[in-house]
């Protein structure tokens, strides 16, 4: 329970950070935060199910991906901020409105 | 005894992941916040080894310590250079935010807590070479996904940032 309780909370500081945050750093920083909640919850619960079915190698294996995916998601997200503060000057999402209908 | 020090264990590991992730949402200051994502995916690798995933919280420190934090820290410091004074960090108006994020977390906690409630964690986990043996096996697909996304994410990274600074 009191895991369940760990990953909720981080998530939901990982969401309020997203939500509340201006500048495209923090909210890039906030999300790895949020992804970092049910990863917490999955590595946890995928060491206390039945080991004889290979979930917690699932879990494992699931959560790896995870980085991985996570990992490519914030390099890709950096490399687009520096390029936008390179044009803009800028990292403010507010500053950011060339394709806004 | 032994109980005493796990329960000890968890939840110093739980007061600096949320610590951390506390730090990340809260703070003005970019580089308190980027300390703050440190403190909160060292405590995220502690608890994978906490519950026997040694790997993967070597895989955790190696990718997101030392290579997602770096790349942070590098954004911060090619973004901020031009900006007069210590770079701050701008937060919007909080209220709502704060009753959306934390009735999502009490609404999935409330909805995850009689499945956590059936299960007690073990600590019993496979090691490298059992792993290996499941990425290369029921998850190969997965894992070439996974490889085939960082090969398409390094293309585009090249693509966006290799250009001329204006």
């Amino acid at each position: 329970m009191s895991l369940v309780l760990v990953s909720c909370a981080i998530f939901g500081l990982g969401l309020y950070g997203t939500l509340v945050r201006r500048d495209i750093i923090g909210i890039l920083a906030s999300i790895e935060v949020m992804l970092g909640g049910p990863q917490l919850l999955l590595v946890g619960l995928g060491a206390s199910i039945d080991h004889s079915a290979g979930s917690a190698l699932n879990a494992q294996g699931i959560a790896l991906v995870i980085i991985v995916v996570a990992a490519a998601e914030a390099a890709v997200g950096l490399a687009l901020v520096v390029a936008v503060a390179r044009r803009t000057r800028s990292t403010r999402l507010d500053d950011l409105t060339e394709v806004k209908g | 005894m032994r109980e005493i020090v796990t329960n000890g264990l968890f939840w110093l590991l739980a007061l600096g992941a949320l610590v951390g992730a506390g730090t990340v949402a809260l703070t003005r200051d970019v580089m308190r916040m980027a300390l703050g994502l440190g403190v909160m995916l060292l405590a995220l690798a502690g608890f994978f080894a906490y519950y026997g995933f040694g790997f993967l919280a070597l895989a955790e420190v190696f990718v997101y310590v030392g290579g997602v934090l770096i790349l942070v820290l590098f954004a911060i410091m090619l973004v901020h250079r031009t900006t007069a004074g210590r770079p701050e960090l701008e937060s919007r108006s909080r209220i709502a935010p704060i009753v959306a994020a934390a009735g999502l977390s009490a609404l999935l906690a409330f909805m995850l807590q009689p499945a956590a409630a059936l299960l007690e964690p073990t600590g019993v986990a496979g090691g490298p070479a059992a792993l290996s043996r499941l990425l290369l096996g029921p998850m190969l697909l997965a894992f070439e996904a996974a490889g085939a996304l960082l090969l398409i994410a390094l293309v585009v990274i090249v693509a966006v940032g290799g250009g001329e600074a204006e």
